[in-house]
């Protein structure tokens, strides 16, 4: 065999396999055996950490190109928020779609949730959309410096009502500054997640869900104890799904399935439809990567036998 | 968005004052004497008055970020001297300086809009070449901005919050649902996944075992490609578990350990180290252009 | 003390900020004057000539993107002051350019920096005004433009600098395909990697700073960049101090411990981390001190608790 025809596979080829590799899968109910990462341990401790009643900030800076990681990461962390009564108020910095494309996902999701049996998620009782703020360095200095201030003028649809100010609703009543909030969460695929910390780090627990690529960078944050946790990719988001169905050291650490030295009990919602994207998605993920892997030992091979062959063909 | 500050302070006064238009015919006033002044000023002044321009616009900044806040202020209180008042001041200009850059950001869309219009409009008229993509491009921008408006239209009235309930839309919500969700949406979707394809052949191409470099480079994205697959890390993890029979040193070398071992060693300090570089060469980027040090163009 | 409030809030970070700037503009006082300062070997701009040479020899455009900065800042003047650089060159060779913007005042801030050059070099008759272009803010019908441009115009060398996000490896992918030379440069460092597996030749973290400071040997330029390097020296010797410092800590124990910016006498107990000097030198705390202020008799009490 050619070394070089290994190492030179037309791309079309490479690209059809590919995509046969990762649309199979999806057709087969496959399961993948997941042991969550501490930093979404974390983060979901931390979730549930929240009282009811309580209101939390969320950044939701995420779109449609990446909804693929960041709605499974949007949709794990609402449910426990909509199971727990806790109220966010949200807002976004990195682009214009931003406020729709999770006001779309939240509509959805809230639907499951009644038909769970769980009490409606309402607007402007228990979220609110304080909007888009085109410059997020700005916005988030604002927000830090004066939230009040920053959010003045915004405006939100009470049922039944012309637009009222935001701080005319329940989430944000008495809210002065960012102090105020037991959390801010930022879900982004942007570099907002670094322009949050810079600049709103030491006045609220920060929280990330991020990308998979954004992973490395986050872990710098992650590990020098800035954030209180954070999920990472396709991974992350498996990880709360499997957090939301089996707790930590739940329903004790005996017979817990996912076990943690750090923290009590912490329960999770079994009985509940907390599968979700990352469940779906992650076999694929696994095809998809042993494909690559695959191809990067065939690729060597290939290079090996060239290697050889030209040596051999020197010699003579 | 002055008038609803509910605390009066320098920026703002009580809603239709007058001394709230005083305030607003006077810096109008003053921007068009600026704008004046900038057309007619000769050449070499320009260069000296965007340098001061510059300066006192990134001054607010710097003393923001160095000058004492207040500490434990209250709403009702007054500043203890000079050096608090400025701290005072420079806390309750936040809000509006914050906005100005807000509206100078959001007319930046407005010059986007100009500039494609700009473009694609001369290219129709002149027929140039591939002006047809450009009727397209039009085509599609003027739909999304008529449905995009007449949606958000629809939505400020009693009815909005009703709107939320596909059950309740009107044409152009479901026009602007079409264009938005079904097209816009899918197509960054595609677009972001058209990454995976070029991921697979970046990877193909690009991970040789050529040098000692390369193959250490191979050897850990392999162990970090590894152990993000639950089944492989799961079985190598039990694998070790079983062989160690309560062994902790054995017990490192289970892949899920090796992983976070170069993740928490390698990458994070790695990491660090290049955000400190990249932090620091901002920082002095932001003082050349701050002093008008930077000469944008870099002449030799 | 007046302002005694203020010692324990972060005055320490505001120090090392200081000594920073401090150290770029001594440097570029020493720059300014003379001292010839010296800057290592950066391969990736080394082979700025050779890129365009091969361009111009094969009759094709030299395509550069400044990245996708929301708005005019740091990054993109500096990408904008790389791509003047690559221009000059271009010009002198006759080669044809084209750079694609992702903001609107990126495009014109590039129109203007252009059109300087061009007349600077007195080519003013070789200026396209069309070589200068708005594609779109959007991430992905950029990353779809400039993909489209780079196949329709074949181009022989791409410059991809300034902040990459996803579609990084769109654009070095689509460059490769088609055998086009790249030099690139992400200040987000999550991108490089893409670009080191897809580009010719990449410039990681702050070579991007230094390029400016490389190709033009400007005094102000070299003299920042030698002022950085001290920077990364001072922060080099302070993580040295902090390790040993805080290793030192760890091996103690401690009978007091400072909450609020007030010490309290503990029981001994094993020192942790936060009980460090360095820790508590960077790390400012919240003094939960009151601080008598006249009061505003046309403003209302706070509630309880308010203030911060």
């Amino acid at each position: 065999m050619d070394g070089n025809k290994l190492q030179s596979i037309p791309k079309p080829i490479l690209y059809l396999l590919l995509i046969l590799v990762t649309t199979i899968p999806l057709f087969a109910d496959l399961s993948v055996p997941n042991k969550p990462q501490d930093a979404a341990i974390d983060l979901y401790a931390e979730l549930m950490k929240l009282e009811p009643g309580s209101t939390i900030l969320i950044a939701s800076d995420w779109t449609g190109s990446t909804r693929g990681e960041s709605k499974g990461a949007f949709r794990a962390i609402m449910k426990i928020l909509m199971r727990r009564g806790v109220k966010v108020a949200f807002y976004s910095s990195a682009d214009p779609q931003a406020p729709r494309v999770y006001q779309d996902a939240l509509t959805e999701l809230n639907k499951e949730h009644v038909a769970e049996g769980g009490k409606p998620y309402e607007r402007w009782s228990d979220w609110v959309n304080v909007g888009f703020f085109p410059n997020a360095e700005a916005a988030t200095n604002g927000i830090s410096q004066d939230l009040k201030g920053a959010f003045t003028g915004r405006k939100d649809f009470p049922p039944g009502s012309v637009p009222k100010d935001v701080f005319a609703s329940p989430v944000l009543e008495g809210k002065e500054k960012v102090e105020d909030f037991k959390m801010l969460l930022v879900i982004t695929a942007s570099k907002t997640s670094n322009i949050t910390v810079e600049r709103i780090y030491g006045k609220t627990p920060l929280a990330f869900a991020v990308t998979g690529v954004m992973v490395p960078e986050t872990q710098v944050f992650y590990q020098a104890k800035q954030l209180v946790g954070f999920s990472g990719g396709l991974k992350g988001v498996l990880d709360l799904e499997t957090l939301l169905e089996t707790g930590v050291n739940y329903p004790d650490k005996a017979t817990a399935k996912v076990k943690s030295e750090k923290y009590d009990t912490i329960e999770g919602f079994p009985g509940k439809k907390n599968k979700g994207q990352g469940t779906k998605y992650y076999p694929t993920l696994h095809f998809a990567l042993a494909f690559m892997i695959l191809l990067v030992v065939v690729g060597n091979v290939g290079m090996i036998m060239s290697k050889r062959q030209a040596a051999a063909g020197g010699a003579k | 968005m002055l008038a609803q500050v509910e605390v009066p302070t320098f920026w703002s006064e009580p809603y239709n004052s007058p001394a709230l238009w005083t305030k607003l015919v006077v810096a109008l006033l003053i921007g068009l004497a600026v704008l004046v002044g900038l057309m007619y000023a000769p050449v070499r002044a320009r260069r000296p008055i965007v340098a001061v321009v510059t300066f006192f616009s990134g001054l607010y900044w710097v003393m923001l970020y160095a000058w004492p806040i207040p500490i434990n202020r209250q709403d009702n209180q007054l500043p203890n001297g000079p050096v608090e008042a400025v701290g005072f001041w420079l806390k309750d200009s936040n809000s509006v300086i914050v906005s100005f850059t807000q509206i100078l950001t959001a007319l930046l869309f407005g010059l986007g809009i100009y500039s494609l219009l700009r473009i694609h409009l001369q290219r129709i008229v002149k027929t140039q070449r591939d002006w047809g993509f450009s009727v397209v491009l039009l085509a599609c921008m003027s739909l999304m901005v008529f449905f995009g408006y007449a949606d958000w239209n629809s939505r400020l009235g009693e009815r909005g919050a009703m709107l939320d309930n596909p059950a309740n839309w009107g044409f152009v919500n479901f026009g602007r649902d079409f264009l938005f969700e079904g097209l816009l949406q899918q197509m960054d979707a595609a677009m972001f996944s058209v990454i995976a394809f070029y991921i697979l052949s970046a990877a193909y191409r690009a991970f040789r075992v050529r040098s000692v470099e390369a193959t250490i480079l191979l050897g850990t994205a392999l162990i970090v490609i590894l152990s993000l697959m639950g089944a492989v890390s799961g079985l190598w993890d039990d694998t070790i578990r079983s062989a160690a029979n309560g062994n902790t040193f054995i017990l490192n070398f289970q892949l899920t350990t090796i992983a976070d071992w170069i993740r928490n060693t390698f990458q994070t300090s790695s990491l660090r180290g290049i955000s400190f570089g990249v932090g620091i060469g901002l920082l002095a980027m932001g003082l050349r252009i701050w002093l008008s040090l930077e000469r944008t163009g870099g002449s030799a | 003390m007046a302002g005694e409030q203020y010692l324990d809030t972060g005055w320490f970070g505001m120090l090392v900020t200081l000594l920073l700037a401090v150290f770029i503009l001594v440097n570029i006082r020493r720059a300014k004057g003379g001292k010839d300062l010296f800057i290592r070997r950066i391969a990736g701009l080394n082979a700025i000539d050779e890129a365009i040479g091969r361009a111009t020899e094969m009759g094709r455009p030299v395509l550069m993107v400044p990245g996708l900065s929301d708005t005019v800042n740091a990054i993109a003047v500096q990408a904008i002051n790389i791509f003047a650089y690559v221009s000059r060159i271009a010009a002198r060779f006759a080669n044809p350019i084209l750079i694609c913007c992702y903001n609107a005042a990126v495009y014109t801030l590039a129109q203007e920096v252009i059109r300087d050059v061009y007349q600077q070099e007195g080519l003013a008759d070789r200026y396209d005004q069309d070589s200068v272009r708005f594609v779109s803010d959007r991430q992905f019908a950029f990353a779809a433009g400039v993909s489209g441009l780079i196949l329709r115009e074949q181009t022989a060398a791409t410059f991809f600098m300034g902040e990459f996000y996803a579609e990084s490896l769109i654009f070095a992918e689509t460059a490769n395909s088609i055998g086009s030379i790249q030099v690139a440069s992400s200040t987000e460092a999550t991108q490089t990697p893409f670009f080191i597996a897809a580009c010719d030749y990449v410039l990681i973290g702050d070579e991007f700073y230094a390029a400016s400071a490389y190709l033009t040997r400007q005094p102000v330029l070299v003299g920042s960049l030698i002022g950085q390097d001290w920077g990364k020296m001072m922060i080099m010797v302070l993580l040295t101090l902090g390790t040993i410092v805080n290793s030192f800590t760890l091996t103690r124990e401690v009978t007091s411990e400072k909450v609020d910016g007030v010490f309290n006498t503990i029981p001994a107990r094993k020192a942790k981390l936060d009980d460090s000097p360095f820790n508590q030198l960077i790390k400012p705390s919240k003094p939960k001190i009151i601080v008598e202020r006249p009061i505003d008799p046309t403003k209302a009490a706070p509630a309880a608790g308010g203030g911060n």
